[in-house]
């Protein structure tokens, strides 16, 4: 029985892939597996190729998965535009419609014989049972959950739930396609049996992905405001909002450019309400000036930057991790500020909690670093216990401080000040972007902005004793580290399973918390490593370089990255641990036989 | 000993709206008169400091806020309206001012302006226009008249500037006047009429810059040169006559209400209101929002 399967399929727009994989994910989620699902779209707004690749498991899915299990090809010009993302190997199953012509043994897929190759006839099916080819992506569903033993129960409980408004005959048509797929698949078994197990216990599951949960998160952690412009891949955190924020007492504005959203989102904290913007990098490259604005007015802000290729426009639909500089370092003059990553669809919910807990506690602006593949893809995933999270709220003056001679800056021993906002009496201020007194009045002294400034940077000190904020897992004496952060993180915590399964002796170190750089935390983790890799998906990778300017860094640990769009597979990440393994044995060697030599 | 006269709301007045910061402008700066002007029309319109929030730029005339005891917000260059737009929406029951000059209105944050009109948040604009870049050192700005010699135009301007009133008249702002130091007490009424209208408002303020600015535009020049709009007979609620006088930029100098919408137009603040009204009930405790993904 299989516990892991990864579905790939490709079909020309109007193929109904992605409405398939779609249903499908929805099945897994109601007969209880774990699943992911990421789309892929050629760059037409509508029309042209597009796919999906679906990833169900019995255990948790931390990644879209390697090699495809299946491969489903409506048509092999639209399938082979995917190349790098629907993989086909020696162990896949290649089902297409015969109707393409091409014969079972002359696959365009140089240098690869998969495992078993079916030429079904699926157009046909789906004009013969439905009187219409556009139920070929029914015809699919009925192939794959009869081969693999999937889902029959949950697909037709999901065509009955989708096809309800469009009346009897559409779904009957679609129950007669989904059946012939079935009958297909029946009558031509595989050689090799490959029938999914079936979940222990179908719990309540959640689907969703990562703009979505974020955008939920905001509600949960209280936000009231969030204002932005559309930009892919982060408008849906919008658009969610849009649907539910007013129910809440909040309000969202479509602002005019990216500055407006910031600086709407910023007015509104300003006003006592918890706020939000979202954006990508060309939008956060617009919002630096008003972050350095945040900071200095020490006023709460959580900023979602959902990562896209780069520089400029770059690759606006595909994932890169290549922002961390800019969210980090993008400011004029000495500006700390906290940056926390996402590592997948359900953890992206709870660093978004975090977001807000940080930018309330510590009057700071805080960028959550999510990326587009957790942002868009879809993840069947448990429930939450919403009960094991505080909500934090700013620090407000009391009634002795507002009656007294209240000081908005005033310095305290943590560094926090109570922020008073507009409407509380005896609270008012100036608040500003330019230096300050404690009362907020404009200073041009230098000993005041070196006060002030310590007191930005001493504020954020509790969190570099945050290790609830990395997840490090292995034996803590293991001399091999594998570090990764946000959405590859989860093919690194697969290749870390992978590697210990071959007697690697490995630890993994996965930061929540990028900025600042919690030394301590990385001190006690490096301290018996030897060597290992910081695996990016960018060109230079980023954290690797902020680590090495900011901590004596073990000899033997190196950047193992590339760009986006192209991610790294967990046997790739295995195999150049296996290289330094391999490079450590030969140093052992050399040097014993030096001691040799010399002894 | 707090007396009973104390425990009582007092009648508010312009020194009750004076902060104890120093302005930093130059001795016979028109700001001056545009800050007596708020002082009054404040008082006037009875609300205590700490329900006002007052946003600016940056800029010379964006020190304002700082010299007022309302709660300010001193931003950066040109934001002055995205961000008094959000404190509004965010709480639609304050009352929220946002000033600035004309770069920091019409050039840097020039883009904005169009956008807080058609949604017509009810925040009141006022504008300190001094058609020079004064804290920077006397640079061209978006409303220096073509042909002026500034450092930034040695051989004289070869632009013609904005017309900020006909460019808020254009995007339909529904209350439009202009002012000048020159006129305290008419330039308090539009302060006060601004404030008071329903919606957007705008104020343009010739306020004259007394270090970079030319001879004929101080004070007193002024004073001479301006013709209030109410002594031509113009009806301001005439939209078609309000832009047909604005085109008068920069040549006449009139004051007054330009034009005042008679029929105000839901402000989006209110409608913000009556939304989370309409769908409160629909809420899911926060706690259960993830019910929303649950697959049955």
């Amino acid at each position: 029985m299989k516990r892991d399967l990864v579905i790939g399929m490709a079909g020309s727009g109007g193929d109904g892939i992605v409405s398939a994989g779609e249903s499908l994910i929805s099945a897994c989620a109601a007969e209880g597996y774990n699943a992911l699902m990421t789309k892929s779209f050629g760059s037409q707004i509508r029309g042209g190729e597009s796919s999906c690749r679906i990833r169900l498991a019995i255990d948790p899915v931390l990644n879209p998965g390697g090699t495809l299990d299946v491969a489903v090809a409506l048509n092999w010009e639209d399938f082979l535009k995917f190349g790098a993302e629907l993989p086909v190997g020696g162990n896949t199953v290649v089902i297409y419609d015969s109707a393409t012509g091409v014969a079972a043994d002359k696959l365009p897929l140089p240098g690869v014989t998969p495992a078993e190759v079916f030429p079904v006839p699926i157009g046909e099916m789906a004009i013969k049972a439905a009187g219409t080819d556009k139920a070929k992506n029914t015809v699919v569903l009925g192939l794959l959950s009869a081969w693999f033993g999937i889902v029959r129960e949950g697909v037709m409980k999901g065509l009955r739930k989708k096809l309800a408004k469009k009346g009897p005959e559409v779904l009957e048509a679609n129950e007669r396609a989904f059946q012939a797929g079935i009958d297909y698949a029946t009558g031509h078994p595989l050689r090799t049996s490959r029938t999914m197990e079936k979940p222990a216990k179908p719990g309540v599951k959640l689907l969703t992905d990562g703009n979505d949960i974020c955008a939920a998160a905001a509600v949960f952690a209280g936000c009231q405001f969030f204002s932005g412009y559309p930009i892919t891949p982060s408008t849906e955190v919008m658009q969610f909002l849009t649907r539910e924020i007013w129910k809440y007492g909040g309000a969202v504005l479509q602002a005019e450019d990216e500055i407006a959203g910031i600086g709407a989102a910023l007015g509104a904290s300003y006003g006592g309400k918890k706020s939000m913007t979202a954006t990508s990098g060309p939008g956060m490259s617009l919002k630096t000036e008003m972050l350095g604005l945040a900071s200095i007015a020490e006023l709460p802000l959580v900023l979602v930057n959902v990562q896209r290729g780069g520089p400029s426009t770059g690759l606006p639909t595909k994932p890169e991790q290549s922002d961390l500089f800019q969210a980090v370092y993008s400011a004029h003059g000495d500006v700390l500020r906290p940056v926390l990553a996402p590592t997948s669809v359900s953890d992206t919910f709870d660093i978004t909690v975090e977001a807000f807990n940080i930018a309330e506690r510590y009057q700071t602006p805080v960028v959550i670093l999510s990326d587009q593949e957790i942002a868009q893809r879809k993840e069947v995933i448990d429930p939450i216990d919403t009960s094991r999270f505080q909500i934090h709220e700013r620090l407000r003056p009391g009634p002795a401080e507002l009656e007294g001679d209240y000081a908005r800056f005033r310095f305290t021993e943590n560094g926090i000040s109570p922020l008073s906002h507009p409407g509380m009496k005896g609270g008012t201020y100036l608040g500003s972007g330019i230096e300050h007194n404690e009362h907020g009045d404009p200073t041009a002294s230098g000993d005041m902005h070196a006060k002030m400034s310590e007191k930005r940077f001493r504020k954020l000190d509790p969190l570099l004793e945050r290790q609830d904020l990395f997840r490090i897992e292995g034996d803590p004496a293991a001399p091999l580290a594998l570090i990764a952060w946000g959405s590859i993180a989860g093919v690194c915590r697969e290749a870390f399973a992978l590697a210990r399964a071959d007697r690697m002796k490995v630890k993994l170190l996965v930061p929540y918390l990028l900025y600042p750089i919690a030394k301590g935390v990385y001190g006690d983790f490096f301290k018996s490593v030897k060597a290992g890799l910081v695996v990016e998906q960018s060109q230079q990778g980023q954290l690797y370089k902020i680590l090495r300017s900011e901590i004596d860094l073990p000899a033997g640990l190196r950047s193992f990255c590339r760009t986006g769009a192209n991610p790294f597979r967990p046997t790739e990440v295995v195999a150049a641990l296996r290289e330094i393994v391999l490079e450590l044995q030969r140093r052992a060697e050399t040097s014993q036989a030096m001691a040799g030599v010399t002894g | 000993m707090t007396s009973l006269a104390t425990l009582t709301t007092p009648k508010l007045t312009a020194k009750h709206f004076k902060s104890d910061l120093k302005p930093i402008w130059c001795p016979g700066c028109g700001d001056f008169g545009v800050l007596q002007a708020m002082y009054r029309a404040l008082a006037a319109i009875g609300r205590p400091p700490h329900e006002i929030a007052f946003i600016s730029g940056i800029g010379c005339s964006s020190r304002i806020p700082g010299y007022t005891t309302a709660y300010g917000f001193n931003s950066v260059h040109g934001r002055a309206l995205p961000i008094a737009q959000g404190i509004k929406l965010a709480r639609p029951e304050l009352l929220v001012l946002a000033a600035g000059g004309d770069g920091d209105g019409f050039s840097i944050g020039g883009g904005h302006v169009p956008h807080a009109i058609r949604r017509n948040v009810d925040i009141t604009y006022i504008v300190m226009d001094n058609q020079i870049y004064g804290l920077t050192k006397g640079q061209l700005s978006p409303t220096s008249p073509k042909g002026l010699k500034t450092v930034t135009s040695t051989y004289g301007s070869m632009e013609s500037p904005v017309n900020p009133l006909l460019y808020v008249l254009a995007y339909g702002a529904p209350f439009v006047a202009q002012g000048t130091p020159g006129d305290m007490a008419g330039l308090t009424a539009v302060i006060e009429e601004a404030i008071r209208y329903p919606g957007f408002a705008f104020v343009n303020v010739q306020s004259p810059c007394v270090t970079y600015g030319d001879e004929d535009q101080q004070v007193k020049a002024q004073k001479a040169k301006m013709k209030t709009l109410a002594s031509l007979g113009h009806d301001p609620s005439d939209q078609l006559a309000a832009m047909d006088l604005a085109r008068a930029y920069g040549t006449e100098l009139y004051t007054g209400v330009f034009y005042r919408n008679p029929a105000p137009q839901s402000t989006m603040d209110s409608l913000v209101l009556e939304r989370q009204q309409q769908l409160a009930a629909g809420a899911l405790p926060r706690e259960r929002i993830l019910d929303l993904f649950v697959q049955h």
